[in-house]
């Protein structure tokens, strides 16, 4: 958790970089590739949240305490969009009981890989000024049970991300920095 | 194809690690599968227009690459669904030439027009599930853009609108206008015939209905079942995009559909077809 704070603050001092002052429309490639970073941050930060929700070994308190941690990551009122390659309705959850959930499946041992791959898409102005961007990334599940019964699969994740620039106050100088905060996530099982 | 596919192998072989030891990496051979996959539409968009690199890292304007034709050519070659017989190889070579020979003028616009997106759902209406058809497009707004619902169909809203115009049916009168339309009343009692009493060129306009429909409260959303997109952005052509899930290389967002289009009137019948459209 501390690392990961050093990490974001190394991002927003990058993200401060440039002209401060100049609000265009377009983002250079430069500012683009670190607000990528920031968004990969977090996406890495929910990853390892998920990891820890879901490991069986991670006592009660401590999964929630790491709840409270990922639910900070998202926008309000964010959902996760789930559908299976048997069921191609998307099932919709809120983010907090997609987690609960997952801390709540009926496995005794449970494994959560990630891919290295991901894909950032470009960032396009939403009308209320925000950027919005989708991040792609892909994790592996394996559940097994003490009786024997395995369950696995791999699942694409769309996750959103809004970026927003921010105003604070730093030895009295006001300060612009660039804010990314995960929005829906729409999970897809894949055929690999 | 094949070096193709190597070469996005090799590159996938030289990223930087995601470096969170939490973050146990599987199978190589599964992740340049994924790798191989447009997994976006906007990675489709840039493939399309040779606006990034094996890996996925954008290309702009100044970069030597950008839109180049060598690594358009090696896209277009990945973007279509191999699986699908009805895009015929010499109609694919005759797509790719006309994007080739006009490199200016080819290139897919995300904010331009004459592209939509078909977004099949499932609403419920008074507890009964049914399909609705939702076709979007891309709108500017304030600061940014939105996508915006441009046009419904449902095919459960059709035989309300149902109309036949061979027969002469039920009418009113030419003179009904001077016992101030008192004939009304008549042609009101049978909710059956009361298109015959609406214009002939009447289009029955079902995102009214739809709209009307869902604050009522009848209507309600269940799920998102399917999305495509229809696009007539190259002169003359139009081609229709699917997302694959699917094992394989040839997988994520591809074109499902190419049609040559050799008149300004082709393209209406076919924008009416995918719209559902009879008039």
């Amino acid at each position: 958790m501390v690392k990961s704070k050093h990490l974001y603050m190394l991002s927003f001092i990058l993200c401060l970089t440039g002209n401060l002052s100049a609000q265009t429309a377009n983002i250079s490639p430069e500012r683009k590739q670190a607000i990528d970073s920031l968004a990969l941050e977090k996406v890495r930060d929910l990853s390892k949240y998920i990891g820890i929700i879901g490991n069986k070994k991670t006592a009660f308190a401590e999964a929630t305490r790491v709840m409270d941690r990922a639910e900070e990551l998202f926008a309000p009122d964010s959902e996760m969009g789930v559908s299976s390659l048997n069921r191609k309705d998307v099932v919709y959850y809120k983010i907090r009981k997609y987690f609960e959930r997952l801390m709540a499946l009926n496995y005794d041992r449970v494994s959560i890989k990630w891919y290295e791959i991901h894909y950032i898409s470009d960032l396009e102005l939403q009308p209320d000024g925000r950027y919005v961007g989708v991040v792609t990334v892909y994790q592996r599940f394996e559940g097994e049970s003490d009786d024997g019964l395995k369950y696995k699969d791999t699942t694409k994740k769309d996750i959103t991300i809004y970026v927003e620039r921010k105003k604070t106050q730093i030895a009295g100088r006001t300060v612009e920095f660039w804010d990314v905060m995960l929005g829906d996530i729409r999970v897809t099982e894949t055929k690999v | 194809m094949d070096a193709f596919k190597a070469l996005l192998f090799a590159s996938f072989i030289m990223l930087l690690p995601f470096p969170s030891p939490a973050q146990i990496m599987v199978e190589k051979q599964d992740e340049s599968k994924l790798y191989a996959e447009s997994k976006q539409v906007n990675q489709f968009f840039r493939r399309f227009n040779g606006e990034e690199d094996e890996k996925g890292k954008r290309y702009y304007p100044k970069d030597k690459q950008y839109r180049s034709a060598k690594l358009r050519k090696k896209y277009l070659g990945i973007l279509f669904d191999e699986a699908n017989a009805g895009i015929g190889n010499e109609l694919k070579t005759e797509f790719v030439k006309k994007v080739l020979d006009n490199p200016e003028t080819a290139i897919l616009d995300f904010h331009g027009p004459n592209w939509f997106c078909e977004v099949l759902t499932t609403f419920t209406m008074n507890e009964k599930a049914q399909p609705v058809t939702l076709y979007m497009e891309l709108e500017k707004d304030h600061l940014g853009s939105k996508w915006v619902i441009q046009k419904v169909y449902a095919s459960m809203f059709q035989p309300y609108f149902v109309r036949d115009t061979t027969r002469i049916g039920r009418f009113l009168h030419p003179l009904s206008h001077e016992l101030d339309f008192m004939n009304l009343r008549k042609a009101f009692v049978n909710s059956d015939s009361i298109s015959q009493f609406a214009t002939k060129r009447f289009v029955p306009d079902y995102l009214s209905v739809f709209l009307y429909e869902i604050k009522k409260g009848n209507l309600k959303f269940v799920s998102v079942e399917n999305v495509k997109f229809h696009f007539f952005q190259i002169d003359g052509w139009y081609f229709e995009l699917s997302d694959f899930n699917r094992p394989g290389y040839n997988t994520g967002w591809l074109i499902s559909n190419l049609v040559k289009l050799n008149s300004a009137a082709d393209k209406d019948v076919l924008r009416r077809y995918l719209y559902h459209e009879t008039k």
